[in-house]
């Protein structure tokens, strides 16, 4: 085939065959990775699906319930809960946005530093987010913690918070520890769109005469509205499908105060061993999210489109 | 007064600025500081009044944790190096085609895969779990490189088809006119102009092999190659922390964290190109 592309070099492209036959070498390269998703996401995913409409003991046989699990969480009253919990949970994703843009707008306008500050700034995201929640369950203990030692000891708190049977204290705390860790991820996206701005447009904004705000919210703004949108909505899937530092700071807890629709799964799953209960939950949080996966990729086309 | 106007807005800016940027810079050092401190204090230090210098300094908690960890650490490193030669060898041909080549189903295609990064992880642990015993792969570390590879493909192609895509269009025929083949042409001219893309790729696999909680902790037993994360995890598991020795686990958090930190810092100047959308 080498010797061949090399001698048909300037007809090729009208060649049917050739073309046929490039086709066939494209399909071969994206084989393997198509198979692996087939392998690792669809298939598992058909197969849980089945499994939510069953019931399905750990290790055990299944058997065929149809909408009965379904019909279980809709009428459970932690299922509420748990559902109320997603949704104040997923403001992290807002506060996120907000740290990230006010921090991207920030080291844009600095000129020393940028590479130190950056740095200091993505250590919180690099790091396994167990590590930052075990970090934050010391820092915030009632008791032994530095944090709520130092509130007591300078008078600002009459005496130390336990949190963790407070259901809205916990979800604050989650709320703050999520924020903090996953915020870097947005400002790299950001930084990076904001750095592609061209500088003839702030330059045309000048000479109109546009002052900061408009020159913000007519020129940079529109210009990172696809790369917000997109960082948005992986960030929303993603904060609402991370377990690990919620485990390690609330186990979910108090009650089911702190389980997000994602720990309701895991609790199911590897509390109780329902294994039908728990994909049903995973269900409904999937056509939770589903609707963003649509604006991801409209904006993905979007920026793909007319490339700066 | 225009003018004053004028200066008191830019003063206003660029003290809000660094304001913004010295609040989050040293909110990271503090917290980094701390941790660094505490965890060279003795256990009865915890007690009593908060204080940040250890009054008697000790290696214990460094010890101790290093030797809880250590194979643990191997196989997180094991876990992670999988992870990241598997990813590179299966999504870079994938990104050249998607970026380069012409053919039925190209779009239907990257979509399919690029919005797998949008699927709720979580969804895919239990039936994994159950696939993984059938097949033998459950409790084992080429089990966990495989499954990884959900989190990772996407992200790299998606990566990978944005640095190939933006070399030059006939490049390849060119290379092709001196004498190589389709596939030198690629292996001597393509893959070393796509080297950011594969580094930061790289970089990514690796963090998620490290980093990961969820296939690590529900991919294994404790008789299995556990990785390092889930075995902090196991240690306090929810906060209930009397009994706990914080200094040997803020040891273990630095521990942990450092490897993840290091490869960033090598890493990070192919990192911010990579993230444009």
């Amino acid at each position: 085939m080498s010797t061949q592309n090399r001698f048909d070099l300037g007809g090729w492209a009208s060649s049917y065959r050739e073309t046929l036959s490039e086709n066939w070498f494209a399909y071969l390269l994206i084989l393997p990775v198509l198979a692996f998703l087939v392998l690792l996401m669809w298939l598992p995913f058909a197969q849980g699906f089945y499994m939510s409409f069953n019931d399905w003991p750990f290790g055990g046989e299944p058997a065929w319930v149809g909408l009965e699990n379904y019909r279980f969480l809709f009428d459970w009253e932690p299922f509420y809960t748990s559902l109320r919990a997603t949704l104040v949970f997923s403001l992290t994703t807002v506060l996120q946005l907000g740290v990230a843009l006010v921090a991207a707008l920030a080291v844009r306008e600095i000129r020393r530093g940028k590479s130190f500050v950056t740095g200091v700034f993505l250590i919180s995201y690099t790091v396994p987010p167990l590590v930052t929640g075990t970090i934050w369950a010391y820092l915030l203990q009632p008791d032994l913690g530095p944090i709520f030692g130092y509130l007591t000891q300078w008078g600002l708190l009459e005496e130390t918070i336990y949190w963790g049977s407070d259901g809205g204290a916990s979800l604050g705390v989650i709320l703050f520890v999520t924020t903090w860790t996953f915020w870097p991820f947005m400002f790299l996206i950001i930084s990076a769109s904001l750095e592609s701005i061209p500088e003839e447009l702030y330059e045309s904004a000048r000479m109109y005469g546009a002052g900061r705000v408009q020159t913000f919210l007519r020129v940079t703004l529109p210009q990172l509205k696809s790369a917000i949108l997109v960082a948005l909505s992986i960030r929303i899937i993603w904060n609402m499908t991370k377990i690990s530092q919620v485990l390690q700071l609330t186990n979910g807890g108090p009650g089911y105060d702190t389980s997000i629709l994602a720990v309701l799964l895991y609790r199911f799953a590897y509390g109780q061993g329902r294994m039908g209960v728990a994909y049903a939950v995973g269900v409904i949080l999937l056509v939770m999210t589903i609707g963003f996966v649509f604006i991801f990729i409209r904006e993905f086309e979007r920026t793909s489109e007319d490339p700066q | 007064m225009s003018t004053d106007d004028f200066d008191v807005t830019a003063v206003t800016l660029k003290a809000t600025t660094y304001g913004v940027i010295s609040f989050l810079v040293l909110f990271n050092l503090v917290v980094l500081a701390f941790i660094f401190s505490v965890s060279f204090m003795p256990p009865s230090e915890f007690f009593g009044a908060p204080h940040i210098i250890p009054q008697n300094p000790t290696l214990d908690a460094w010890t101790s944790g290093f030797e809880e960890l250590q194979d643990n650490l191997v196989n997180s490193f094991l876990i992670g190096l999988g992870t990241t030669v598997v990813a590179l060898a299966i999504s870079i041909p994938g990104a050249y085609a998607f970026a380069r080549k012409e053919f039925y189903g190209k779009r239907a295609g990257f979509y399919a895969i690029i919005s797998a990064m949008m699927f709720p992880y979580i969804l895919l642990v239990i039936p994994i779990m159950d696939l993984w015993n059938d097949l033998g792969l459950y409790n084992t570390i080429p089990g966990m490189i495989i499954a990884y590879q959900v989190f990772v493909t996407p992200f790299a192609i998606w990566i990978l088809r944005d640095f190939f895509a933006k070399l030059p269009t006939d490049i390849e025929e060119a290379a092709q006119v001196y004498g190589c083949t389709q596939f030198t042409a690629f292996l001597r001219v393509i893959l070393p102009l796509a080297t950011p893309g594969i580094v930061a790729v790289g970089f990514l696999a690796f963090l998620t092999g490290w980093n990961d909680f969820l296939f690590a902790n529900l991919l294994t037993t404790g008789t299995g190659p556990v990785p390092a994360v889930p075995v902090l995890y196991g240690t306090i598991g929810g906060g209930s922390g009397e009994r706990v020795y914080w200094g040997k686990l803020m040891a273990e958090t630095l521990i942990i964290g450092t490897p993840p930190t290091i490869l960033y810092l090598v890493a990070r100047n192919y990192l911010e190109n990579a993230f444009t959308v």
